[in-house]
């Protein structure tokens, strides 16, 4: 006997629909998968057995062969459980010809406990919205939140067993259907605010000019002078998500498995990777491509604290998704793009002692070692920071006083309005924010005041300001205009934008 | 009296074995009566007339042949600079006149000639007071009329000639390496702006000798030699800045430090030698002070403005603001926004002003003055 019975699997963050297709023919009792299957999923054939005879089914002791088509597409994932055990039971007559029928409007996603309660897996949300306008979906009922974000019908059994009966229409639609509590949503955002950071209205300043751009943010300072503090409150100054970006990320999140972590994916995502992160788990990889951290960065904020610390090729791996907003990586067997546009707030001390600058403690490095230290970012990393400040310690008598600086929500106010002028100004592009503008953009919304020649000149001649970082000088110039509400860029913002220079790569005295 | 070309290729040969003093080269030459008569001995004839160990004298062989002087010779006139041996006329009197004259003088640029000579060493971690001194001082020496001689390293070294080349004066920078290499790399411009204003950057070692640690003690008894005065600017106390106060203080001449703070580990050598008795530099003039009268020449002592404040013409009142508060210190942008109540534009606008006019410099985020 044959069945077809519908499943889901991923292609880097997309679903597809895959057709498991079991045959069962007299013979030696075995259960083969062929139709590329990886390890984890070779291994469903145990569990799926089990599930079987532990709802009370009987497992056909014959030859069964189980064919995942399209065949020449890799597959992995847990969710081809729930397909295989339907199939076998469909494939082997114990369900009834009414129920085979009903199984051509379904598609069914889940993982099989040896004792046939259905298990949450990876992924739910982009299968689900592959299929959503075909088929109503059978998914595990710990897949909720997954299955209402992506607006598909479906039911979520608790078991094998339940799901049979409600095929067989032993059963109603709502008792295989878990009602649906919203989560409690955490109240997060009062929890870090920026009026909590005392002193450091420089740093304060370029992080709001970040937000309001767009731009990457390079941190230097002594240890303790709170650059994990402010960054840890960076999202809560960027604008609220709209529902695209919302469902871009609950995928990404949704892929990885990591929905219940992350609790509602309503608030823009941080993460900060350990300094001792492998290139793929920052990049993204595997043999079945996964999204590493940059994409779970997506449309937030990555943290890299100790940011000299990572290894050169880890930080130049960033290069690509830092220029083009996502990461594209290639198999021989294919090729998965995941997004990646994330703000980067980086984070370094300015020596590898990290007292160089601190009015108390020498630095007991040497100027060789200084170099050396400064110089394991890249220049072409550099390039695409646009913003760097560095941090000075707070004295005890700014430490003492209470706080009494901006609140997240007055600055994020400016960075909504700043952000409005660049969705009119960006109005049908792809372009977001000024921090991603094309050079044409550049040389029509960026032009320079009278008086400018003289800045940029200084500019080049005392801080080494390199052609080539002209443009982003001019990006962030922008942004400083947008936030002021200004319709051109004037000499004061090209100013401001150059207190935030780069490291001084110099080193030595004017001439 | 002039020696021949053969001659001089010989001295550049002898003069590339490192491990022997200048003198010792010259007993040598004394002793043979040439340096090509030195190298047509053998190893065994050297070390019995020298009183040489044997491995040495082979060592000292196989070092003079491995270099070949006429390419010496022609890479460091390509570069427009000459070697010079004790019998040249230009070769300075005062190496001549010192203990362990250089056998091969390799020199791009003009020495400098009747011309008050003041060395200028220190630290290679400058901190802004450091920067501020050394900034001071070789600019008013400069101005004076006064050849800065330094060693072209990082930090003090850079500061002392980059003040002179910037008035377009003539400095002579004594260098560890070879005068075919830059060392630090970031010098390259300084070095060539040095020899653009006329002034000189001089080595003992071979053309393309790459930097090495005991090349730098070598190069600070140059620097001793040729200046009338040693002024330390900062140093540890151990360190190459205190090598070439001894060596100095050994050939006779005036030491004098700048005095530093205390707790400054920067400030140990110049207080220590200041303890020892060293001449305690505040203005230009006590520099000038200490000249011995004959190599005075026609240094003009400045006037009393540089005692006071610097010019502060064509600044606006809120740069003079942002100054007055910086004073002698080091701060960062952020407290003078907080001291002064200002805007983080407001006040990123008058630090820029002021960098570009070459009053303040950024460090690490610290600002501070470049002037007393």
């Amino acid at each position: 006997m044959l069945a077809n019975v519908r499943s889901c699997a991923l292609k880097g963050i997309d679903g597809f629909e895959v057709m498991t297709e079991v045959d069962i023919a007299p013979g030696l009792p075995t259960l083969s998968v062929v139709g590329l299957p990886d390890a984890e999923v070779k291994e469903s054939k145990d569990r799926v057995s089990a599930a079987i005879r532990n709802s009370g089914f009987d497992f056909p002791m014959r030859r069964i062969t189980i064919n995942l088509s399209p065949a020449e597409l890799r597959k992995s994932g847990t969710q081809f459980d729930l397909a295989m055990a339907v199939g076998i039971l469909a494939a082997s007559g114990e369900i009834s010809a009414n129920a085979i029928e009903k199984l051509k409007k379904l598609v069914f996603l889940g993982e099989l406990a040896l004792d046939g309660t259905l298990r949450p897996c990876a992924g739910i949300l982009p299968m689900l919205i592959s299929t959503k306008d075909k088929y109503t979906a059978v998914i595990p009922p710990d897949n909720l939140l997954e299955g209402k974000t992506s607006g598909a019908n479906f039911i979520t059994p608790r078991t094998l067993r339940d799901l049979i009966n409600w095929l067989e229409g032993q059963i109603s639609d709502e008792t295989v259907t878990v009602s649906f509590v919203p989560p409690e949503e955490e109240d997060t955002q009062n929890l870090l605010d920026f009026s909590d950071v005392k002193g450091q209205a420089v740093a304060k300043r370029a992080l709001e000019i970040a937000a309001a751009g767009g731009h990457n943010v390079l941190m230097i300072g002594l240890p303790g002078t709170g650059k994990s503090m402010l960054a840890k409150r960076f999202p809560g100054i960027l604008p609220p998500l709209s529902d695209e970006e919302m469902l871009e990320i609950t995928k990404i999140y949704s892929v990885c498995n990591l929905i219940g972590a992350a609790r509602r994916l309503t608030r823009r995502p941080f993460r900060d990777p350990h300094h001792t992160v492998s290139d793929v788990a920052l990049i993204g990889g595997g043999s079945t491509p996964k999204p590493g951290e940059v994409s779970l960065a997506h449309n937030g904020v990555l943290f890299l604290d100790e940011f000299a610390e990572f290894s050169r090729t880890t930080l130049e791996v960033l290069r690509q998704p830092l220029e083009n907003g996502k990461v594209t990586i290639s198999r021989a067997k294919e090729t998965v793009t995941f997004p990646a546009r994330f703000t980067l707030i980086a984070a370094m001390n300015p020596c590898p002692c990290g007292n160089l600058g601190s009015l108390h403690t020498p630095c007991t490095c040497t100027p060789m070692q200084i170099r050396r230290y400064q110089n394991k970012i890249s220049g072409p990393l550099l390039d695409r920071i646009d913003l760097t400040v560095h941090l000075n310690p707070v004295a005890y008598g700014d430490w003492n006083k209470p706080a009494e600086g901006e609140t997240s929500a007055q600055i994020r106010s400016r960075v909504m309005a700043a952000r409005k002028i660049q969705q009119k100004r960006f109005a049908g592009t792809s372009t977001t924010a000024n921090a991603f503008m094309t050079q044409k953009q550049i040389k029509k919304f960026c032009s320079l005041p009278d008086g400018a020649d003289r800045i940029l000149e200084a500019a080049m001649r005392k801080f080494g300001l390199s052609a080539r970082s002209l443009d982003k000088v001019l990006k962030t110039a922008r942004t400083i205009a947008d936030l002021e509400g200004k319709e051109n860029i004037e000499n004061t913002h090209l100013i401001e934008v150059l207190q935030y220079r780069p490291l001084d790569r110099k080193g030595v005295p004017d001439l | 009296m002039s020696i021949s070309a053969q001659e001089r290729l010989a001295r550049i040969r002898i003069n590339a074995f490192l491990y022997f003093r200048a003198d010792w080269l010259a007993r040598l030459i004394d002793i043979f009566g040439s340096a090509e008569e030195i190298l047509k001995q053998d190893a065994q004839t050297l070390a019995r007339e020298a009183q040489m160990n044997p491995s040495t004298a082979a060592h000292f062989l196989r070092d003079a042949f491995a270099i070949n002087p006429e390419e010496e010779l022609e890479k460091t006139e390509k570069y427009g600079g000459q070697i010079l041996v004790p019998e040249d006329e230009q070769y300075p009197q005062a190496l001549r006149d010192s203990k362990e004259p250089p056998i091969a003088l390799y020199v791009l640029g003009k020495l400098p000639q009747n011309k008050a000579c003041i060395g200028m060493v220190g630290t290679r971690k400058i901190t802004a007071y450091g920067r501020r001194a050394a900034n001071t001082l070789a600019t008013g020496l400069a101005e004076a009329g006064a050849v800065i001689v330094s060693g072209l390293a990082r930090g003090v070294d850079s500061e002392c000639h980059a003040a002179a080349v910037r008035l377009h004066k003539p400095t002579v920078a004594v260098i560890g390496t070879g005068i075919g290499r830059c060392y630090p790399p970031e010098n390259r411009e300084l070095g060539r702006a040095i020899l653009q204003y006329d002034g000189a950057i001089i080595s003992e070692l071979p053309f393309n000798k790459p930097p090495n640690a005991f090349h730098f003690p070598r190069r600070n008894r140059l620097i001793a030699a040729l200046s009338e005065v040693v002024v330390v600017i900062e140093g540890e106390v151990k360190s190459g800045a205190l090598i070439t106060a001894k060596l100095a203080l050994e050939m006779g001449k005036d030491v004098l430090a700048v005095p530093g703070p205390i707790d400054s580990p920067q400030s140990g050598g110049p207080n220590h030698l200041i303890q020892d008795g060293a001449g305690v530099v505040t203005s230009v003039k006590d520099i000038i002070n200490y000249i011995p009268q004959p190599q005075l020449f026609n240094l003009q002592a400045p006037c009393e403005k540089e005692q006071g404040q610097m010019p502060q013409e064509g600044l606006t009142e809120l740069e003079q603001k942002v100054l007055e508060q910086i004073g002698s210190g080091e701060l960062s942008a952020d407290q003078v926004v907080e001291a002064l109540n200002l805007s983080v534009p407001e006040v990123a606008g008058a630090l820029f002003e002021l960098e570009v006019k070459g009053l303040l410099t950024c460090n690490a985020g610290l600002y501070a003055k470049n002037k007393f």
